[in-house]
């Protein structure tokens, strides 16, 4: 008799307890798919920062301290670097202090800190420079400064540089210019500078 | 032999690995966002280093806020010195491009800053190496400000929070 009963009672018992299961187990079941969907986007993107990170910091510290490839515009260096010729710049050179008269230099600009400028160095510090024009008589001299360098353009009738706003200091120079990759036609290694009556002989 | 070997290369292989996201990311840290340097000299007295050669105050630079070449009246900054390349300065910021500044001791009496520079001062003057002496200095010298609301300054063992 009470066999029979606790069978009665369990039986439905069973049953609900069966429902619950498979409810909740379907529930679970939705549950963990979002779960695993879920952490499998959130790992795919954490990956993914994580490599841009680190591909940006190695970019960085490539462009910093080694060198980069650099896309010049303007007519101001005419012939040796035209109008958007594609040149590869190294770093190490700034950075170890090997800037010499004659090389082509990529610097911020003096009047907009956000411009880079590309010109030749004409005078180190203690260079005498010639600072009036060729039509003029007397002919006037300035030294370099300390700390600084001379800049000029080949370009010499359409190029502001250091003949307008002076000699800049050696902190706002950022790399050396020494190979042209394209134009394919003039590839290779920057001829020198076509005014060569500029440099100073003492 | 083989796994002494499989060992090593394994090691090798971690350390490079290690070492090529450590680095870069360290150093672009470093570089972009802050860092932290001495303060040596007296040309900034009484606001860093008040203790002149007993104690050099530490800073934090903030390379941050200069992304931009963006500066204001009063910052101190730190910047490349124009006299030698190899030297940082600290000093602070007095005028931005366009203002007519007053000088103390420069070969001019008045001096408009021209575009795309500033003038700098030290504190302490009379004993400060700054724009009297070599005139406005290009906004791209500009290392980074410092951090104007938290510089640590060391005294002996004890660290204090000072906002200048």
């Amino acid at each position: 008799m009470s066999f029979m009963k606790l069978k009665a009672i369990s039986t439905p018992l069973t049953v609900i307890n069966f429902i619950n299961n498979n409810n909740k187990k379907s529930g679970q079941w939705w549950q963990s798919l979002h779960r695993t969907m879920l952490r499998g986007v959130l790992g795919k993107t954490f990956r993914l920062v994580g490599y841009t990170i680190q591909y940006g910091c190695i970019a960085h510290c490539a462009f910093e301290y080694v060198g980069g490839v650099v896309m010049c515009s303007g007519p101001s260096m005419e012939p040796t670097i035209q109008n958007s010729d594609i040149v590869f710049a190294e770093n190490l050179s700034r950075h170890f202090y090997g800037i010499q008269r004659g090389d082509i230099v990529i610097a911020k600009s003096p009047s907009d800190p956000k411009s880079n400028i590309c010109k030749r160095v004409i005078g180190l510090e203690g260079d005498k420079i010639l600072t009036s024009s060729p039509s003029d008589f007397f002919k006037s001299h300035n030294y370099v400064p300390t700390g600084h360098v001379w800049l000029e353009g080949d370009n010499l009738q359409n190029s502001t540089d250091s003949r307008y706003y002076g000699p800049i200091p050696y902190g706002l120079i950022r790399g050396r210019i020494f190979f042209k990759i394209w134009p394919l036609s003039d590839f290779g290694f920057l001829r020198d500078s076509p005014n060569g009556h500029r440099f100073s002989d003492d | 032999m083989a796994q002494s070997q499989g060992w090593v290369r394994r090691y090798a292989k971690a350390f490079c690995k290690g070492f090529f996201v450590a680095v870069p990311v360290a150093v672009t840290f470093l570089d972009r966002v802050a860092c932290v340097a001495r303060v040596e000299g007296a040309s900034m007295q009484p606001s860093l280093n008040p203790g002149g050669s007993q104690s050099s105050d530490v800073v934090l630079l903030n390379h941050w806020k200069v992304r931009n070449f963006e500066v204001q009246r009063g910052d101190i900054v730190s910047l490349v010195s124009p006299k030698n390349p190899e030297q940082k300065i600290i000093k602070r910021v007095i005028a931005l491009e366009g203002d007519i500044v007053k000088t103390m001791g420069h070969k001019n009496r008045y001096v408009k800053v021209p575009r795309g520079h500033i003038w700098v001062e030290g504190d302490h003057h009379g004993h400060s190496f700054d724009s009297n002496s070599f005139g406005p200095c290009g906004t791209a010298q500009l290392l980074c400000p410092k951090d104007l609301d938290g510089i640590f300054v060391l005294v002996g063992l004890e660290m204090i929070t000072a906002a200048i």
